[in-house]
């Protein structure tokens, strides 16, 4: 089915054509890869020895890059002196608790939107999704006011809260496109055998499952990413990871040693989640809209 | 706010030709459909239609919760004015006022641009990519390691790139240097560069995106075309130009929209790296409605210039919708 | 929504007047929170003024109370140190650390909608004073209350340094104090002994004057340094730029860096009002006038001579530039002073560093008339107690207000993480005194001469303005000058730009 199978006339165009794909992928990676490595060594210097860089133009003093002794302090640092073992938790109970509660009540919502139809149902839809849309920074001081009144701000059920509102539309949305594709009369059929609605919902479930996980992943993605909920909802009681390490530029002394390292405790399980659920990435971040 | 109604067909139709060829559906397409199908209806209970409602309710209610009460409360606010103390009703100023707000239409125009260019860059070489992995073996791990800067927080995208770009003591302004780009400036220190800057962060941690999209739109690309075409003699440029482009664009088109709506959203790398400076060289407008909102407190100021925002988000809201509607992958 | 606070009853009438604006959607908020705020409770046994010092303070034992501060020094080391104040109190106290940015969003949106989540806050002059002064308890009214414990060295404007408690205290009247200094950051120029005494012969033939910085050291002698160690690198030499400015992100310290220049020079101020107390009608701006385009024409030449990274470098970035040795020099806050003397992320420790007052104006370059002065700006952070809350949290707020601002735990800060003191009674302890000069245990005690006993003493103290627009005018300020350096707009045009756009922000 792919097209590369197609492509196999061998012309000067073509072969020259791969060397410069070749080049540009090469030269790709080494521009998106590069940041990474750079955090990942510079969070073992110190910071005396993270500021090194060669004279401009010394493009063979690059090794300076490798030349140092490693430290583990700032990850130390960032469990002693910060309580980042705290906000680990709070990242993972905030991140991990919307995300279960967009997707039940998401799948609830979508199976029903996908079984039923009714006047006005285009625009519920829609508007549904609409709020996933709405700039965060418009709705920011009407939801602290909501929050505020209920006693939820600086809590961690407070920002469970607020990151359901975006996973909970983007929730209801993939899983309505599942839905849609599990065909009704599997349904009709388990009733006809006497299996009650419920029954025969739960009895659909396998079928969807595997997506349900990946969108639980995606949710997690999203929510354990978020800066801006969490520093102004969450932070206090609920700092998370991305807060806390935004919170290590200090009035007085940039920690970047610390930063880099938080970078890495942010990033790492995320790049990990990323891997497991690939195959559903390009569904989850384009909505449902084109699938591999 | 909601009006869709011209949108067409039912919702089952659209999301049937939506949600066609999903690879985790192979379970459900293992029976036999046509035989389920074929099962005669008059055996199906009847079903209530307020069954469905409860399931639906909790959900909505959350939503409407979250989302009506912050809609309303704006529109409210932005007629007032709330700059210090108690709210006064103003009609209709905080609007008026908008439109001889330099920083107000310099934002809108800095998010044109800074879309504008985030997503060229983005489309380009994210397609390109797509097209050079889809024929490379290794697809597979090259896709792996392109994904990885989506995987990171943007606050935190925003924090290593700062320290890229320090014009003391980073990596990538010494590289930027050495090469004879900059000169001794940090990219973030001159106001001609610093629009730059920002982009480069967005298209370093978005153009994965692009490519994984556009890498499922040519899986998609008919193959007999192209091999009437290759059989034609047709160079491989040809090909792309008359027959794998033109299948790409509608998945183009709809990433392009998603990532122009995330520039609305998402300025938490901007707010680190440059905070919209220097001067007003990179205060989009969300950055400067954060400044309105948070730092002023003019809370009726912003929350008319969160209206604007508001209003166009739903514009494009709609149109992707639009788009998403139509069947994708062309002749496919 | 957001309305004046009256009195403690506030939170009441604020759900009223939710609910009104709120209209439908709020009903459903369900019930709203009690009077006192998140995390916060009170408990309370009376006490008279004839009771032990002991009992008033243990009045409010098994109290909560939550402070919201600035990520500074200070707050960590009484974050440390809290067991202390309960062991004292009994009243337990969270303290909330953040960015000054985040800070202000927090404060502002607790104090403006009535609530009183954060009972202490930090209140840092201009940032959150300026704009939400009304909204803080007048301590005046508890300084004497005999029911209420009370600091030995008192509270009056003799107890803290020169202009401290007018700075974060006073706003738009002289009645009422809603802060007590907490922290400060005073502006003095920090400068490489060791290079200066390097190069001072090449200087002099240059420029026919020494290479030496000391209080009469003009802002013109910085230019000519600038120039000096600028034309040095570029021919090629291995020496760091002489000069940079703080013209970064943060649009308050951008203000502050401008305004130094400007004030040296004839004491110019941007408005015509007490730069002391402020003004909520400030009446037209002087922007735009002689003075005032000339100081930018300067401002702009020192530029062009200074670290190229001027426009992304903050005060922060700006002081790493200097502790990496890219810099000889920088006008900087005084509690950075630990950060460079610290050998173990700086290259200008061990001695390489002198401190000296801010400079001088430079006699030609005044047309206004006024006297040349050092100005010397700063943050002085207070500490103050939210009017919304009830006020028995009020008065137990107060007790933490005054421990955390007394003496020796100003004294156990310095000693610790290196603390800016508020307290004139700290200067006197002998071993701060023989911090003052090296080897010093305390390295921000090098710069005490420097900064208390000079830079914040009239007339070289300027504050303002405080106005309630204060952070849009810091930003109007930055985002102007930084278009003005990156050569956009001439200096007549950004002062005449400014001019226009401050007018039109104070409805003049």
């Amino acid at each position: 089915m792919a097209s590369r199978d197609v492509v196999s006339y061998d012309t000067p165009l073509s072969r020259a054509l791969s060397i410069f794909g070749t080049v540009f992928v090469a030269f790709y990676l080494v521009w998106t890869l590069l940041p990474f490595v750079v955090m990942f060594v510079s969070s073992f210097k110190d910071m005396l020895e993270a500021f090194k860089l060669p004279v401009v133009g010394d493009w063979a003093g690059m090794t300076v890059f490798f030349d140092f002794s490693p430290t583990l302090k700032h990850y130390t640092t960032l469990f002693t002196e910060n309580s980042f073992g705290t906000y680990i938790m709070n990242s993972l109970i905030a991140a991990g608790g919307s995300a279960v509660i967009s997707v039940i009540f998401g799948s609830l919502a979508a199976y029903s939107l996908s079984r039923v139809d009714f006047r006005g149902k285009q625009d519920l839809f829609f508007w549904i999704i609409s709020t996933r849309m709405a700039p965060v920074v418009a709705v920011m001081v009407p939801l602290y006011a909501i929050f505020r009144s209920l006693d939820l701000v600086g809590t961690l059920p407070g920002l469970i809260l607020a990151y359901t509102t975006f996973n909970l539309p983007f929730a209801i949305w993939m899983l309505k496109g599942f839905f849609d594709n599990v065909p009704y009369a599997i349904e009709e059929a388990q009733m006809v055998d006497g299996a009650t609605r419920f029954e025969a919902f739960r009895s659909i479930l396998p079928l969807v499952a595997p997506g349900i996980g990946a969108f639980v992943v995606l949710c997690v993605l999203f929510a354990w990413n978020d800066f801006l909920f969490a520093a102004i909802i969450g932070s206090g009681g609920a700092k998370t990871l991305p807060v806390a390490t935004r919170e290590l530029v200090q009035p007085q002394n940039i920690q970047w040693g610390s930063i880099m390292a938080a970078g890495v405790v942010t990033t790492a399980p995320m790049m990990l989640l990323g891997l497991v659920i690939r195959k559903y990435l390009v569904a989850g971040l384009t909505m449902g809209a084109v699938k591999e | 706010m909601t009006d869709v109604s011209s949108l067409s067909g039912t919702s089952r139709e659209v999301a049937s030709k939506l949600f066609r060829a999903r690879a985790h559906s192979v379970e459900v397409e293992a029976r036999p459909r046509a035989e389920i199908t074929h099962k005669p209806r008059k055996f199906n209970p009847p079903m209530p239609k307020h069954y469905y409602y409860y399931l639906m309710a909790p959900a909505i209610a959350i939503l409407a919760f979250i989302s009506l009460y912050p809609f309303f409360w704006l529109i409210i606010m932005s007629l007032q004015d709330v700059d210090i103390g108690g709210g006064e009703w103003i009609g209709l100023k905080n609007y008026t006022k908008l439109f001889t707000d330099a920083r107000f239409i310099d934002g809108w125009i800095l998010l044109a641009q800074y879309s504008v260019m985030c997503l060229g860059l983005q489309v380009g070489l994210g397609v390109t990519l797509a097209v050079v992995v889809n024929s490379s073996k290794y697809e597979k791990y090259l896709v792996t390691a392109l994904l990885m800067p989506m995987m990171m927080a943007p606050a935190v995208a925003g924090l290593l790139w700062l320290f890229l770009y320090n014009g003391t003591f980073g990596w990538y302004h010494w590289v930027l240097q050495s090469a004879g780009i900059l000169d001794s400036a940090s990219i973030l220190a001159s106001a001609d560069t610093a629009m730059y800057a920002i982009v480069l962060v967005d298209v370093w941690q978005w153009t994965p995106l692009i490519t994984i999209i556009a890498l499922a739109g040519l899986k998609r690309v008919p193959r007999d075309q192209l091999e009437a075409n290759m059989v034609d003699g047709a160079s491989p440029l040809r090909n792309f130009f008359a027959i794998i482009l033109p299948n790409l664009y509608p998945v183009l088109l709809i990433a392009v929209l998603l990532r122009f709506m995330d520039n609305f959203r998402f300025i938490d790398s901007i707010l680190v790296l440059t905070g919209g400076g220097p001067g007003s060289a990179t205060k989009i407008l969300p950055v400067y409605l954060f400044e309105v909102a948070f730092k002023f407190f003019k809370l009726g100021r912003g929350a008319a210039i969160a209206l604007t925002l508001l209003i166009v988000t739903i514009l494009l809201g709609k149109l992707l919708v639009r788009v998403f509607e139509k069947p994708q992958g062309g002749k496919g | 929504m957001f309305h004046k606070p009256k009195n403690a009853q506030v939170s009441r009438v604020s759900r009223r007047r939710f609910l009104e604006l709120g209209g439908y959607g709020a009903t459903m908020l369900g019930t709203g929170s009690l009077a006192v705020g998140l995390n916060s409770t009170i408990m309370s046994s009376r006490v008279q003024a004839a009771s032990s010092d002991d009992a008033k303070w243990k009045q409010y034992a098994g109290s909560k109370l939550t402070f919201l501060s600035e990520n500074t020094p200070p707050s960590f080391a009484i974050r440390d140190n809290i067991k202390a104040f309960y062991d004292l109190t009994g009243i337990e106290v969270e303290i909330l650390t953040d960015d000054l940015p985040v800070v202000q969003q927090k404060a502002g949106i607790d104090l403006r909608s009535g609530k009183s989540d954060y009972v202490l806050n930090y209140i840092q002059d201009k940032p959150i004073g300026a704009p939400f002064a009304d909204f803080y308890v007048d301590l005046s009214k508890m300084f004497g209350d005999e029911t209420l414990p009370q600091d030995v060295d008192g509270y009056g404007d003799d107890a803290w340094f020169d202009n401290f408690l007018s700075a974060c205290g006073r706003f738009y009247s002289e009645d009422k104090i809603i802060a007590l200094p907490y922290d400060a950051a005073i502006a003095v120029t920090f400068y490489r002994q060791d290079l200066f005494e390097k190069y001072t012969k090449d200087f002099e033939a240059e420029y026919g004057y020494r290479l030496e910085y000391n209080e009469n050291s003009t802002w013109k002698n910085v230019l000519d340094i600038a120039t000096f160690f600028k034309k040095l690198k570029e021919g090629g030499a291995d020496v760091p730029y002489g000069y940079a400015q703080h013209q970064g992100s943060f649009a308050w310290t951008t203000q502050l860096d401008i305004q130094r220049m400007m004030f040296a020079h004839g004491r110019w101020t941007d408005f015509n009002m007490d730069d002391k107390i402020g003004s909520k009608e400030p009446g037209p701006t002087n922007w735009g006038d002689e003075q005032s385009v000339l100081m930018l024409e300067k401002f702009k030449a020192l530029a062009d001579v200074s670290h190229p990274d001027n426009l992304a470098n903050g005060t922060l970035e700006l002081n790493t530039v200097y502790q990496s040795g890219n810099i000889a020099m920088q006008v900087q806050y005084h509690e950075f002073a630990a950060s460079v003397e610290d050998e173990k992320t700086s290259v200008a420790a061990g001695g390489k560093t002198a401190y000296a007052p801010c400079p001088k104006g430079e006699a030609s370059w005044i047309l206004n008339g006024g006297q040349a002065v050092n100005g010397t700006n700063c943050g002085i952070g207070g500490i103050g107690i939210n009017a919304n809350a009830p006020e028995d949290v009020q008065r137990a707020a107060y007790l933490f207000a005054i421990w955390s601002t007394s003496k020796n735990i100003q004294y156990d800060v310095l000693k610790g993480l290196g603390g800016t003191p508020t307290r004139k009674s700290v200067l006197d302890i002998p071993e701060v005194q023989a911090a003052k000069s090296r080897p010093s245990a305390m390295p921000n005690a090098l710069t005490f001469d420097a900064v208390y006993n000079f830079g914040i003493k009239d007339p070289n103290f300027v504050l303002g303005p405080k106005i309630t627009e204060a952070n849009e005018y810091h930003s109007l300020i930055a985002s102007e000058t930084q278009r003005m350096l990156s050569g956009e707009m001439s200096p007549a045009d950004t002062a005449a730009s400014l001019k226009d756009q401050i007018d039109g922000l104070n409805g003049v």
